[in-house]
């Protein structure tokens, strides 16, 4: 059949894209599709890529007129905050200065309409310039299959064929639930909600406010009170000309919790040390996205089936170690290897799911999996209201005694730590928390 | 409690699809007699990031879909299966259209 692909993708977002690309240069047929009016127009992050498959999968990306991204992350900080205060570790090197970036801000919309040009580019100069097409505005309906193996996709009345499915529909998976790689009802304890809003200053502002140079860019996360008691954390990051500021919110805790994810935002932003970084600014765009939790349990036990593979966060490939999220890089990598796998199929001259299993192999050798599993402990502990609560109040009880000069006689740090953690927890549970995070981290 | 912006001044800065069309077609239903007569917590109500779901001076809890941003959360937080969630259709639904993202 003429019109057969050797692959469809299902999404434009970083999995997808990254698949596409992998594709591209391979010089394979395909078709992606995308249910926005442009690839990035349903998408929302946090949101940082971190590190350096971007500058594999696109060369050289920093050097073009229009790269893409916001800014290159060489500052980075996370801060525990109580009502009034904030205490931080705060790490700033020249050596992240250097291309390839460690990491870069971005913002989904301009990204993965840059992420999507660039492949369009390779596939214009491939021989399947006419037939491989990036194709907007298409909702998958469903997956076309022939007994137990999917065969392409269903959108309205068109049917288009494929040797191989990649599913990269991101977190709200329906077609990965249709096919019973996830159960239909996925329950609250696997996701969280973001919300964020993109806030305006003006460039010279932002350089000074942030100390920044040229288009290096801090990132901040924020755990304690920037959340006001409901699971989760905060996290702020440069733009060129904005900030994204924003919640990551426990569902179940915030369900339990009754409160309005917007409120809490309101609370968060009133922060007195949050408020300071955004004085002045002018929001642009108030969003929001459910997003996997990052816990290994919420992967599906099996990623591929016949003729069809699932990537980024439609598998819930996402991690939250408590260093940083990592979505977005899961989501290229995922794509990368589930497009490494329909090739070697397409060579194989089958797709079946022994053969795409193989997929489940790369991933298990990757860091995707290997930290997901090594890191699931660490996700346990910052999940947990010793760290989300007691912590931030003891460091910054911590804090005002250890940098508040009183002219009186003062005490010793480590008396003054002991009496912190008294108030808010006891020893006992801070050494077993000490203990833990050495070992989990 | 701070003040802040309303989630109304909120939404005034998200781009929909299709925001001219009085007739688009709803991509969410829900199925609002299980959220007045058994729902325990009518969750979406507090949890929708977009207000979509509101209680009246009755205390009916009423749906609309067309501030909706697709975010997801009323699919997992609802465990009463009231809500049945799809995506928007691209040429006659409501949804998204983020311009930053």
């Amino acid at each position: 059949m003429d019109d057969r692909f050797d692959c469809i993708i299902v999404g434009g977002g970083i999995a997808g894209l990254s698949a596409a690309m992998v594709l591209a240069r391979a010089d394979a047929k395909f078709l992606l599709v995308e249910r926005g009016e442009f690839c990035g127009a349903k998408n929302v992050s946090g949101g940082v890529l971190w590190g350096y498959d971007l500058a594999r999968l696109v060369p050289n990306y920093w050097e073009g007129d229009d790269p893409g991204y916001e800014r290159f992350v060489n500052h980075r900080r996370l801060s525990f905050l109580d009502e009034s205060s904030a205490f931080s570790m705060d790490f700033k090197s020249a050596t992240f200065d250097e291309t390839p970036y460690m990491g870069v801000t971005v913002l989904r919309a301009k990204f993965d309409s840059w992420l999507a040009a660039q492949v369009q580019n390779v596939i214009d100069a491939g021989t399947h310039a006419e037939d491989s097409i990036l194709a907007t505005d298409i909702l998958v309906d469903a997956l076309e299959k022939d007994g137990d193996r999917v065969v392409g996709i269903r959108t309205g009345d068109e049917v288009f064929y494929a040797d191989c499915v990649i599913l990269a529909e991101g977190v709200n998976n329906l077609l990965t639930r249709q096919i019973g790689i996830e159960p239909a009802y996925v329950p609250a304890d696997h996701v969280a909600v973001g919300v964020k809003e993109v806030i305006a200053l003006p460039e010279a502002t932002l350089r000074d406010r942030f100390q920044l140079s040229g288009l290096s860019g801090l990132t901040n996360e924020f755990v304690g009170a920037a959340t006001s008691g409901v699971e989760g954390g905060g996290f702020l990051y440069t733009n060129r000309d904005s900030v994204s500021v924003g919640l990551v919110l426990a569902m179940a805790d915030l369900r339990d919790k009754k409160r309005k994810p917007y409120d809490l935002l309101n609370e968060f932003k009133a922060h007195p040390a949050i408020a300071d970084m955004l004085s002045g600014g002018e929001v642009l765009e108030y969003s929001a996205h459910v997003v996997s939790t990052g816990d290994v349990a919420a992967v599906p036990s099996r990623l591929y089936d016949n003729g069809v593979l699932v990537a980024g966060e439609a598998a819930h490939l996402l991690l939250n170690s408590g260093k940083a999220i990592q979505g977005m890089d899961y989501a290229m990598r995922s794509g990368i290897l589930a497009a490494g796998t329909v090739l070697s199929a397409r060579e194989a001259g089958d797709a079946s799911a022994d053969t795409l299993a193989a997929y489940q192999q790369a991933l298990d050798d990757s860091y995707l999996m290997k930290d997901l599993r090594s890191f699931s402990d660490a996700v346990q502990l910052f999940h947990s209201p010793t760290m989300y609560q007691k912590v931030p109040n003891i460091l910054c009880d911590f804090g005002r005694d250890f940098f508040g000069i009183d002219n009186e006689p003062s005490s010793k740090a480590a008396d003054m730590l002991k009496a912190s953690v008294k108030k808010h927890a006891s020893l006992w549970e801070m050494a077993k928390l000490g203990y833990k995070a050495a070992r989990s981290l | 409690m701070t003040t802040g912006m309303t989630i109304a001044e909120r939404l005034g800065r998200v781009a929909y699809r299709n925001q001219g069309r009085s007739d688009a077609k709803a991509h969410i239903e829900v199925d609002t007699s299980i959220c007045n007569t058994s729902c325990p917590h009518k969750c979406t109500t507090y949890v929708c990031p977009a207000n979509c779901y509101t209680v009246d001076e009755a205390g009916l809890v009423h749906f609309q879909f067309e501030d909706c941003i697709e975010c997801g959360t009323c699919m997992y937080a609802c465990d009463q299966g009231a809500v049945s969630w799809k995506y928007p259709d691209p040429e006659r639904g409501r949804g998204v259209n983020w311009q930053l993202g």
